[in-house]
C-alpha cells in the first residue's frame, strides 16, 4: 500500500526540539504495520475504513446468501429458526454499521479533505481513534459467532422486550449492545472531526457556497451522527441497564414501558437511513456533472435539499411504528412529515435530470452505478411514499414490502452510489483504472440480480408475507417470487464477486493513468495520483465553485498564483505536518477491553468488573499520554514534480 | 496586567477559516451532540412521571429539598469559579488560574460527595434502590449520569491543574512525569478523602454523636487526607518556569465549556426531576 | 448589568469580565432562592410551572451566553449550540406529547 504515501520525511528538524522523556517515543516508520497502526494520516486511515467496509460487505452478503438459501423453497431446513434469526440480525447490523456506514466514512476520511483544499482533518489523532474503535466495535460485535452464546439475534433494531434479559439470557444481546456503544463513540468523534475540518479548514476562497457536494453531504451526514446517535446510546445504555443492573426501563412488571424503547431507537434510526444514503448522493452529485461536461444543475438547490432531508428526518420516526396504536394525532402528524420529506428528496432527483439534459454523457462504469442509482433509489423512493399513508402501512408494516422497499433505497441507492464512488476515484487513490468492460459487466450483473433479488418482494408483501420468519407453508402462493428472490440473490453475489474480482485486479494490475483521467472538475483532481503525504504542494486558492475547472481554465494566473504561495511556504520552513502516534489505538484497545468486560465475558461481576476496570485504566492512559505528548509535528517540502 | 490583544487574540484564530480556534468548535459541537443525549434520558424520566403506576413511591416524600438545594448552589459557583480560571489563563495570570481551578474542584467534589450522600440517604432511609421502582430507576439513571459527567469534570480539572506545574525544561528536570502523575494522585487522594469524610461526618452528626466518634470512626479517611494534602502542597512547590502560559488558554476554554454544559444541565435536572415534584 | 463594555470593545474589558461573572453568579443564586421558595407558594399549578420553567430558562440563558462567552463569540458558535438544543427539545416535546395522549397510557394506570 505504499503506492499512496510518498513522504520526503527524513527523520530531521531543522529546529532541534527539546529532548523528549522516553515515554513519548514518535514512531515514525513510513512502511510496514507499525506504519498503518499508527498512522494519523487521513488518506490512509480512509483506506483502511474502506478494506474494512468491504470485508463486512462480504460477510452481510453470505448471512445474505444464507437468509435466501433457506427461503428458496417452503419448509426449508437449511437453517433452524435460531441460525434464521441470527442470519437476519447480523445481515442487518452488518450491512448498516459495518458495511455501508464505513464505505461512506472511508470516503469522507480520503477524498473530503481534498477536496476542500486541506492537508488533513482538523484532529488526525481523533481521526485514528474513531477508526480503531470502529474495529473494536465491529469485532465485539461479531465475535458472538465463535462463541457458544451465539450471534445476536434480537433483530438489527432490537425491540424491547424480546432483548429482555428474561427472554434472551445469553451474552449475544450484550454483545450487540456493547459493540454498537463502540461504533457510537467512533462515530460521533469522527462527525465531530469532520464538521470542524470542514467549517475550519477550508483552503482560501473556498466558500461554503463553492464546496462540491459530496462535501456538503459528508458535513449534513456528520450533523446527523452527532445529533442523532445520543438517542440509540441512550436507549442501549437503558437497555444494558435492564439486562445487568434489573432497572425497569422496558420492564413491564415494574412500571416500564417497552414501546419507550422503539421510540428511542427509531429517533435515532430514521435519522441514520438518512445518513447511508447522503453520502450516496453527494457522489452521484459529483459523478453526473463530470460524465454530463457540465455543472451540476441547481447547486444550491441541491444543497439546501440535502439539508432540509436532514432536518426533517428528525421529524418522521415513528412511521416506523405506525401499527402500534399511537393515537390518530401522533400517527397523521407523522405520516404528514413522511410525506414532505420527499418533497426535497424529489427536487434532488430532478436536479439530477437537469445535470443529465443536454450534456455530452459519457457512459463510463461510474456513469452506470450513478444513473441506476437514480433509477432504483426512485423505485424505493415510490414505495416509500406508499408506506407514508399510515392506513397503506397498516397491511405492508412487518412484510415483505419493507425489505423491498428498503433494500431498493439501500443497495439501489447507497450501495450504487459507493460503487460508483469507488470507480470514479480508484484512478486518483491507485494511479490505475478499471477496465471499462469488465466494470460494466459487473454492474449489470449486480442490477440485475439485485432486481430479481427483490422486485418479487414487493408483491410477497403485498400478498401478505410476513418478515423475519424462517420458514413458510406451500399453499400460500409464494413459492415461486420466494424461489426467483433466492437466484436474484446468487447472481447479485456473481455480480458482486466480479467487481470485487476485478477491483483486486485492477489495484496489482491494473492500467496506470495520468493525472485528472476523467477531466473533473473539483480539487482532489489536481494532485498527482496517488496523492503525496502532503495533498497538496502549495495550499491552492479557490475562485469559483467547480474549483479545479476553473484552474484548468485559467492556467496562466493560477500558475503565478502558486508560485507566489510556494515562495511563502518555504519562508516559513515548508509544510507542516503531524507526527504519528500509538496513543489513538491504545485507548482503542482500552475500550475494547472494557467492552469485553462488560458485555462478553461470563464468570460475573468477580470476572468482569476488574476487566472492565483495566480496560478504562487503559483507555485512560491512551488518552492522558495523547494530551501530553503534544501535537508539534514536523516540517516536509515538497517534491518539485508536485507542484 | 493589561489587554492581551499584543500577543494573542482569544476571540480569533487567524489559522481557521472562522476564527473560531479548532478546539472551541469542536467542544461546541460536542455540547450540541450532548444536548440530545440528556434531552433523551430527561424524556424517559419525564415520560415515566407522566403516569406513574399506583404503587410507585413519592417523589416529594424521598427528595430533601434542602440538600439539592445546597448542592446546586455548590455547583453555580463552581461555574463562576471555572469562568474566572479562564479569564484569568487569558490574562497570563497563572497563580490566579490555579486558584480558580483548585475551587472549581473544591465545589464539584462538595456536589459529588452531596450527590453520594443523597444516593446512600435515598437507598438505606428512604428504601428508594435503582431495582425496585421505576422512580428509582430513571432517578438513578439520569441523576447518575450527570454525576458521571461531573466526575469526569473533576478528573479533568485535576488534570489541568497539575498540566500547569509542567516545567519548561523538560530535559532538565528529568523527573517531571512522574512528579505529576504523583501529583495527580495527591490531588485524587484529597478531592476522595475530603469527600468521604464530609459524608461521614455528615453521618455522625446524624445518628446524634459528636465529633471525636466521627474522628475515632473514619480515623483513616483523616489519615489519608492530611497525607494527600501534604503531597500536593509539597509537589506544588514552585521549581522554575512552566510550559504553561497564556497559550494554552485555549484547552482551559474548552474544558470550562464542558463544565458549564454539566451546570446547565444540572439547572434543567433541578427544575424537571426535582422541583416539579412538589407542586 | 454592563452591557456598554461589550459594545464599546467587543473583547468584553478585563476587570468588567470579571465584576460581570460575579454579577450573573450572584443573580444565578437569587433566582435559585424564588424558585425554591416559589415551589412552595399557594398559586395555581400551571402558574408555577410555567415560572419554574421561565426562571431555568433565564439561569439557562445567562450561563450560556456569559459564563460560556457566546455572547462575545462569533455567532456561529451560538447557531451550532441551538441546533443541539432545539432538537433535544423538540424531541423531548414530542415524547411527552405523544406519551401524553390518551392512548399511551398504560392500562394499569386507566385501571386504578
Amino acid at each position: 500500500m505504499d503506492a499512496t504515501v510518498k513522504s520526503t520525511y527524513t527523520g530531521h528538524e531543522e529546529h532541534a526540539p527539546q529532548t523528549r522523556a522516553a515515554v513519548f517515543w514518535r514512531p515514525s516508520a513510513k512502511t510496514g504495520l507499525m506504519s498503518w497502526l499508527t498512522t494519523v494520516d487521513h488518506k490512509k486511515i480512509g483506506f483502511l475504513y474502506g478494506v474494512f467496509a468491504l470485508f463486512f460487505f462480504l460477510v452481510g452478503g453470505v448471512e445474505a446468501l444464507l437468509i435466501r438459501l433457506q427461503l428458496a423453497v417452503p419448509n426449508n431446513d437449511v437453517l433452524t429458526a435460531h441460525q434464521y434469526n441470527q442470519m437476519f440480525t447480523m445481515h442487518g447490523t452488518t450491512m448498516i454499521f459495518l458495511a455501508i456506514m464505513p464505505l461512506s466514512a472511508a470516503f469522507f476520511n480520503y477524498i473530503m479533505p481534498l477536496q476542500i483544499g486541506a492537508r488533513d482533518v482538523a484532529f488526525p489523532r481523533l481521526n485514528a481513534f474513531s477508526l480503531w474503535t470502529f474495529v473494536a466495535g465491529a469485532v465485539i460485535i461479531n465475535l458472538g459467532w465463535f462463541m457458544k452464546d451465539g450471534a445476536p439475534d434480537g433483530g438489527w433494531f432490537g425491540y424491547a422486550p424480546l432483548t429482555s434479559k428474561l427472554y434472551n439470557p445469553d451474552h449475544s444481546i450484550d454483545m450487540w449492545v456493547m459493540g454498537l456503544q463502540l461504533l457510537g463513540v467512533a462515530s460521533i468523534a469522527a462527525s465531530l472531526n469532520f464538521i470542524v475540518t470542514i467549517i475550519n479548514m477550508r483552503a482560501p476562497g473556498m466558500t461554503m457556497m463553492r464546496l462540491p457536494v459530496f462535501t456538503w453531504m459528508t458535513l449534513i451526514t456528520a450533523f446527523l451522527l452527532i445529533l442523532s446517535f445520543p438517542a440509540i446510546t441512550i436507549a442501549l445504555v437503558e437497555l444494558m441497564m435492564d439486562r445487568l443492573f434489573g432497572t425497569s426501563f422496558f420492564e413491564i412488571s415494574n412500571g416500564g414501558m417497552p414501546i419507550l424503547w422503539q421510540h428511542l431507537f427509531w429517533v435515532f434510526g430514521h435519522p441514520e437511513v438518512y445518513i447511508l444514503i447522503l453520502p450516496a448522493m453527494g457522489v452521484v452529485s459529483e459523478i453526473l456533472p463530470t460524465f454530463s461536461r457540465k455543472p451540476l444543475f441547481g447547486y444550491p438547490i441541491v444543497v439546501f435539499s440535502g439539508a432540509t432531508i436532514g432536518f426533517l428526518g428528525f421529524a418522521v420516526w415513528s412511521h416506523h411504528m405506525f401499527t402500534t396504536g399511537m393515537g390518530t394525532v401522533a400517527t397523521a402528524a407523522f405520516a404528514l412529515a413522511t410525506m414532505a420529506i420527499a418533497v426535497p428528496t424529489g427536487v434532488k432527483i430532478f436536479n439530477w435530470i437537469g445535470t443529465l439534459w443536454g450534456g455530452h454523457l459519457q457512459m463510463r462504469t461510474p456513469m452506470m452505478f450513478a444513473l441506476g442509482f437514480i433509477w432504483m433509489f426512485m423505485m424505493g423512493g415510490f414505495s416509500g411514499i406508499m408506506h407514508s399513508a399510515a392506513p397503506a402501512d397498516a397491511q405492508q408494516q412487518d412484510s415483505y414490502f419493507v425489505i423491498a422497499h428498503f433494500h431498493y433505497v439501500l443497495i439501489g441507492g447507497s450501495l450504487f452510489g459507493l460503487l460508483a464512488g469507488i470507480h470514479y476515484w480508484f484512478p486518483l487513490m491507485f494511479g490505475r483504472k478499471v477496465s471499462e468492460f469488465w466494470g460494466k459487466l459487473s454492474f449489470w450483473v449486480i442490477f440485475a440480480g439485485f432486481n430479481a433479488t427483490f422486485f418479487p418482494m414487493h408483491f410477497l408483501g403485498l400478498n401478505g408475507m410476513p418478515r423475519r420468519t424462517f420458514t413458510y407453508d406451500g399453499n400460500l402462493g409464494w413459492n415461486e417470487p420466494n424461489l426467483i428472490a433466492t437466484v436474484g440473490a446468487f447472481i447479485l453475489g456473481i455480480g458482486v464477486a466480479i467487481y470485487f474480482g476485478v477491483m483486486i485486479y485492477t489495484y496489482f494490475k491494473g492500467e496506470k493513468v495520468r493525472r485528472d483521467p476523467w477531466d473533473a472538475r473539483t480539487l482532489e483532481w489536481s494532485i498527482p495520483n496517488p496523492p503525496p503525504e502532503y495533498n497538496f504542494a502549495v495550499t491552492p486558492t479557490v475562485h469559483a465553485r467547480d474549483a479545479f475547472w476553473y484552474e484548468k481554465h485559467h492556467k496562466a494566473e493560477i500558475a503565478v498564483e502558486k508560485a507566489e504561495h510556494a515562495k511563502e511556504d518555504e519562508a516559513h520552513g515548508g509544510i507542516h505536518m503531524p507526527f504519528q502516534s500509538i496513543y489513538p489505538l491504545v485507548a482503542s484497545v482500552g475500550l475494547f477491553v472494557m467492552g469485553l468486560g462488560v458485555a462478553v465475558l461470563g464468570g460475573g461481576a468477580a470476572v468482569k468488573l476488574p476487566v472492565s476496570i483495566a480496560g478504562i485504566a487503559i483507555m485512560f492512559i491512551g488518552i492522558f499520554m495523547w494530551a501530553h505528548e503534544g501535537n508539534e509535528g514536523y516540517h516536509i517540502h515538497p517534491k518539485k514534480e508536485d507542484l | 496586567m493589561s489587554s492581551s490583544s499584543a500577543t494573542i487574540d482569544h476571540h480569533h484564530d487567524h489559522t481557521t477559516t472562522t476564527g473560531i480556534p479548532n478546539k472551541k468548535l469542536l467542544m461546541w459541537a460536542f455540547l450540541a451532540s450532548d444536548c440530545m443525549f440528556f434531552g433523551c434520558l430527561i424524556s424517559t424520566h419525564l415520560i415515566y412521571r407522566l403516569h406513574p403506576p399506583p404503587d410507585a413511591p413519592v417523589a416529594r416524600d424521598i427528595f430533601s429539598i434542602e440538600l439539592t438545594s445546597f448542592s446546586t448552589f455548590i455547583l453555580l459557583m463552581s461555574s463562576l469559579m471555572m469562568a474566572l480560571a479562564v479569564n484569568a489563563i487569558q490574562k497570563n495570570n497563572l497563580k490566579s488560574m490555579r486558584w480558580s481551578l483548585l475551587t472549581t474542584i473544591f465545589f464539584g467534589a462538595i456536589f459529588l460527595g452531596c450527590q453520594v450522600y443523597e444516593f446512600q440517604h435515598f437507598v438505606h432511609a428512604k428504601g428508594l434502590t435503582i431495582t425496585n421502582s421505576i422512580l428509582g430507576t430513571t432517578f438513578y439513571t439520569l441523576t447518575g449520569t450527570h454525576g458521571t459527567h461531573v466526575a469526569i469534570g473533576v478528573l479533568w480539572l485535576i488534570l489541568m491543574y497539575v498540566r500547569s506545574f509542567q516545567p519548561v525544561n523538560t530535559a532538565a528536570d528529568r523527573g517531571w512525569f512522574w512528579r505529576g502523575v504523583l501529583h495527580i494522585i495527591a490531588i485524587t487522594g484529597v478531592v476522595m478523602f475530603s469527600m468521604f469524610a464530609v459524608i461521614g461526618l455528615t453521618h455522625t452528626l446524624q445518628a446524634g454523636e459528636g465529633l471525636l466518634a466521627f474522628v475515632s470512626h473514619d480515623f483513616g479517611l483523616l489519615i489519608g487526607l492530611a497525607v494527600s494534602t501534604a503531597l500536593s502542597l509539597f509537589l506544588a512547590r514552585p521549581r522554575g518556569p512552566v510550559a504553561f502560559n497564556e497559550a494554552n488558554a485555549i484547552d482551559v476554554e474548552s474544558m470550562g465549556l464542558y463544565w458549564h454544559f454539566v451546570d446547565i444541565v444540572w439547572i434543567v435536572i433541578f427544575t424537571a426531576v426535582y422541583l416539579l415534584e412538589y407542586i | 448589568m454592563s452591557t456598554h463594555t461589550a459594545t464599546a470593545d467587543h473583547h468584553g474589558s478585563d476587570e468588567n469580565k470579571f465584576q460581570i461573572y460575579v454579577q450573573i453568579a450572584m443573580l444565578l443564586a437569587v433566582i435559585t432562592g424564588v424558585e425554591i421558595v416559589g415551589i412552595f407558594l399557594p398559586f395555581a399549578t400551571w402558574l408555577i410551572v410555567t415560572g419554574l420553567v421561565l426562571l431555568s430558562v433565564v439561569k439557562f440563558m445567562y450561563v450560556i451566553f456569559f459564563f460560556m462567552h457566546l455572547r462575545w463569540d462569533k455567532p456561529f458558535c451560538t447557531i451550532l449550540f441551538f441546533i443541539g438544543l432545539v432538537l433535544a427539545s423538540g424531541t423531548t416535546w414530542a415524547l411527552l406529547e405523544i406519551f401524553g395522549a390518551q392512548d399511551s397510557i398504560p392500562l394499569t394506570s386507566i385501571t386504578s
